[in-house]
């Protein structure tokens, strides 16, 4: 570094041990004052534990940290925060039932005393648009859309003058143009001075926004900090993902090259002649809370076909999954699954007919995390009979052992808790359930948020495969490349309407024009 | 397996915390705790006959606990055991008063029917309104005790009035003495017969079809299972009612067992206890017969107390709450004690 002052935060030699299970292994680094780190890696590479030590959250095994340079007792959240250093969680630890305010004054942890209503509301006003945050503090935080919810969270670590800010993933919950948001937001506060650490596994965003890179792979420190300028998207991924590499075509999707494939496999030229496995036709439902309604959406997917949906977040992606599992209710049109009509069908008959789901929400509507992994596997299964079947539970729990080792699980036990496991881990039982020999419609909802680069690709890799069986694949994805790399057609919905359709090579102006209401509900080539 | 065993022994460490507990506090109260202990034990196990007496309290316990078991872990908090167990016990009351005069052969399985449904149909509008409305069913199923015990007061004092009575409380006309099912000592094979029937079939209902797993899913997480296809209102409304008819059958035990007719204001503890006994036994029915045997026990031990240790009955009720306190408390620091050693989440 060659910065004269000392580093803002540096971490000495730190191991953290879970039982016999190693998160860190000696890991040593120095975070240069006043400008942006990217800390890097795989699921379970040992970021979250490292933000967790640097925040005093957890106590090392072994090591030091050194805040501005003062060593502090590891393991104190309150010296950290003391020594100016503040964690923003993965998941929010805001109160639900708070208003904005008193999620504030609660962060702020006073001393007591009387207050009015109104001076806190000016207070927090106040110091919500000094960080740019256009909100009203009256709303309640289960109100707030996730963007605010993560500015919230921010504004709160900013109460008191954080020198180190670590986010801990915070675009995984972010549509792109949120993303966009916390970037710009985080340009501020380093202009502020603030030093700001990020945990981030997406190599785009990570060469977007970092000045400098740090590289975790199984709990050790494998390169950085280094300047960003100094590596490229490739060199990244391969120190990330280490000697299990990818296949190239994979790694240049995952370092968001964003350039369409010349129809890797896709290009089957009977495609269109086939009769489809999913036809929409008009379908319009009726307004609930869930989210925005359709409005006269057709849509076909045939067998061994791809077909992406993009869109910004909110235009109808849910309700539109949600019509095709009945779980909104039709006002219009109908719905036929493999030229059957099942508009009057219910989700297990659906099901009956080959419909599968990886759902938007993994760890709410694809699994039961306080339930054991055979329990959750075997679910699907158990409702294609009747009720009161017999069933066998360490018949189901060799049978869930064998699925879950072919699909390359990383687990204990079929007993264990589902919510035990990383989000890789969790997502590849919710394929072992939903993508079997039967399934005819795959509908992957975001089926790759939040997971590393070898998880991401084993989804597409799965999704591919059982594409190539013949099945039918509609993907909902908020990752325009993700779209582009593996889609044969990509739809576009705007507030719940079918925007456009466009087929490779995408044009990205134009699939954004579409998604942004901008240009023409154009039909591409 | 290692899991079960800890489990075991934290309960086993529970109660005897809360045993010792209510020791000292009895000991500052001026009793004598050791006194205490011992005419806890006796009373409950060693004591001549106690073992019988103990089963008695322990059968319709277990068999209202082991429906208590079903709807909680289908995720519905049916505290309404002790209206369900009221109301059974009404209803097969009716029946019996209505068959008055028929042979047993006939009588009996239809006055167990009346009980049965007499429960579910307790079990059943909360469950409705949950499922149909949201209605929240601690609210509904508490307010449902209420309505019961009410209704058995007015059913023993008016319509089923024993016109001989004469005690303070108000009850129906004895059973017809044909379809009593066991003496007023309360223990005999037909009740240990039907106790081991739904001990069985519960067991194979939890732990051997889909709907044991699929209810215990649906009871952790709702939404996981609707996106799976299932009709939620079907697994929790059965959960409900297989509770209530649960509650009811014991309810029906009681009248043509040991009671021989119903009183109002009898048994007023019979609900929290099988719920406490469900919650103790986490859910699982192997589990539930052990601490009903358990439970039934200190029932015994509640009658011998004030003869051995010259304590009020109700002392038992202290020591009951105790236990309930210590037990769903749930210590982790006790969890992790227990796992010396063993891998930290």
């Amino acid at each position: 570094m060659s910065s004269q002052s000392p580093p803002a935060l540096a971490c000495r030699d730190v191991s953290v041990r879970y039982g016999d299970v190693a998160a860190l292994s000696g890991v040593s680094v120095e975070f240069a004052p006043g400008l942006i780190h990217a800390v890097v890696g795989q699921n379970g590479a040992g970021k979250t534990t490292f933000a967790r030590v640097a925040a005093g959250l957890v106590r090392p095994t072994a090591g030091t940290v050194e805040i501005a340079g003062q060593a502090i007792r590891t393991g104190h959240v309150r010296d950290s925060r003391a020594a100016g250093v503040e964690l923003v969680h993965q998941s929010f630890a805001l109160p639900p039932s708070f208003t904005i305010v008193e999620a504030m004054e609660f962060g702020a942890a006073g001393r007591g005393g009387f207050y009015s209503r109104k001076g806190l509301a000016d207070k927090w006003r106040a110091h919500l648009a000094g960080l740019d945050i256009q909100v009203d503090p009256s709303r309640r935080i289960r109100d707030l859309p996730v963007e605010t919810q993560q500015s919230i969270e921010i504004a709160r670590a900013l109460i008191t003058d954080a020198k180190v800010l670590i986010l801990d993933e915070p675009t995984a919950v972010l549509s792109p143009a949120g993303i966009e948001t916390l970037f710009a937001r985080v340009r501020r506060l380093k202009e502020r001075g603030v030093t700001v650490i990020l945990i981030l596994h997406k190599i785009r965003e990570v060469l977007g926004i970092a000045d400098t890179i740090t590289v975790l792979r199984g709990g050790r420190r494998i390169e950085g900090p280094v300047p960003a300028a100094d590596l490229g998207a490739e060199r990244l991924a391969a120190l990330i993902i280490g000697d299990a590499a990818r296949a190239s075509e994979d790694r240049d999707a995952l370092v968001g090259k964003g350039r369409p494939l010349a129809e890797p496999t896709a290009g089957q030229p009977g495609l269109a002649g086939r009769s489809p496995v999913l036809s929409m036709t008009a379908v319009t439902t009726a307004p609930d809370s869930e989210g925005a309604p359709l409005h006269d959406v057709g849509l076909i997917v045939r067998p061994g076909e791809v077909v992406g949906i993009a869109g910004v977040e909110g235009n109808g992606q849910k309700t539109l999954v949600r019509a095709i599992a009945n779980l909104a209710a039709l006002s219009g049109g109908t719905i036929a699954l493999d030229g059957q009509d099942v508009t009057a069908r219910s989700l297990a008959a659906r099901r009956g007919a080959g419909l599968r789901i990886i759902p938007f929400e993994r760890n709410v509507e694809g699994l039961s995390l306080t339930s054991s992994l055979w329990e959750n596997w075997s679910a699907r299964e158990l409702l294609e009979g009747p009720l009161l079947k017999p069933v066998h539970p360490s018949r189901i729990r060799a049978l869930c052992d064998r699925s879950l080792k072919d699909w390359g699980v990383h687990y204990h036990s079929p007993a264990q808790r589902a919510g035990s496991l990383s989000g890789g881990n969790a997502q590849k039982v919710i394929l072992a359930r939903e993508v079997d020999s039967d399934a005819r419609l795959i509908i992957a909802a975001q089926p790759t948020r939040g997971l590393d680069i070898g998880a991401t690709a084993f989804v597409w890799d799965s999704l591919r495969a059982a594409r190539d069986r013949g099945a039918a694949i509609l993907l909902i994805s908020s990752d325009l490349d993700e779209l582009f790399d593996i889609s044969d057609r990509v739809v576009v919905m705007l507030s719940g309407r079918i925007a456009g359709e466009f087929a490779a090579p995408y044009d990205i102006q134009s699939v954004g024009a579409a998604m942004t209401g901008a240009g023409h509900a154009a039909t591409g080539a | 397996m290692r899991d079960r065993v800890l489990a075991i022994l934290r309960c086993l460490i529970f109660v005897a915390f809360s045993l010792v507990l209510c020791a000292v506090v009895f000991q500052f109260a001026g009793y004598n705790a050791a006194q205490m202990l011992v005419a806890v034990v006796d009373g409950a196990f060693l004591r001549p006959g106690a073992m019988e007496q103990s089963l008695r309290w322990a059968l319709p316990l277990f068999i209202t606990a082991v429906g208590v078991g079903i709807s909680f872990r289908a995720g519905y908090f049916n505290i309404g055991a002790q209206g369900q167990f009221y109301v059974g016990a009404i209803a097969a009351a009716f029946a019996a008063e209505l068959l008055r005069g028929t042979p047993a052969l006939i009588a009996v399985p239809l006055i167990f029917l009346a009980g049965i449904a007499g429960g579910a149909l307790w079990a059943l509008w909360p469950g409705l309104l949950k499922l149909r409305s949201g209605t929240d069913e601690v609210i509904t199923t508490l307010m449902g005790n209420f309505l019961a015990g009410l209704l058995l007061v007015y059913v023993s004092a008016g319509p089923l009035k024993d016109p001989a009575g004469s005690g303070q409380q108000a009850s129906s006309r004895p059973v017809d003495a044909a379809y009593r099912i066991s003496d007023s000592l309360g223990l005999s094979p037909t009740i240990i017969g039907i106790a081991v029937v739904v001990g069985i079939a519960m067991w194979l209902l939890v732990n051997r079809t889909s709907f044991g797993v699929l209810a215990s899913l649906a009871g952790r997480n709702g939404t996981m299972v609707r996106w799976q296809g299932a009709k939620l209102w079907q697994l929790g409304l059965s959960s409900f009612v297989i509770s209530g008819a649960l509650a009811g059958l014991a309810g029906t035990i009681e009248l043509l067992g040991p009671n021989g007719r119903i009183t109002s204001g009898f048994l007023p503890a019979h609900g929290f206890t099988a719920i406490l006994i469900a919650l103790v036994a986490n859910l699982s029915v192997v589990g539930t017969a052990a601490v009903s045997i358990f439970f039934g026990g200190l029932a015994s031990a509640a009658l011998y107390l004030p003869i051995m240790a010259g304590l009020p009955a109700a002392a038992i009720d202290i020591i009951n709450a105790a236990i309930a306190l210590f037990i769903t408390a749930r210590s982790n620091l006790l969890d992790k004690l227990l796992r010396l050693g063993g891998r930290a989440q």
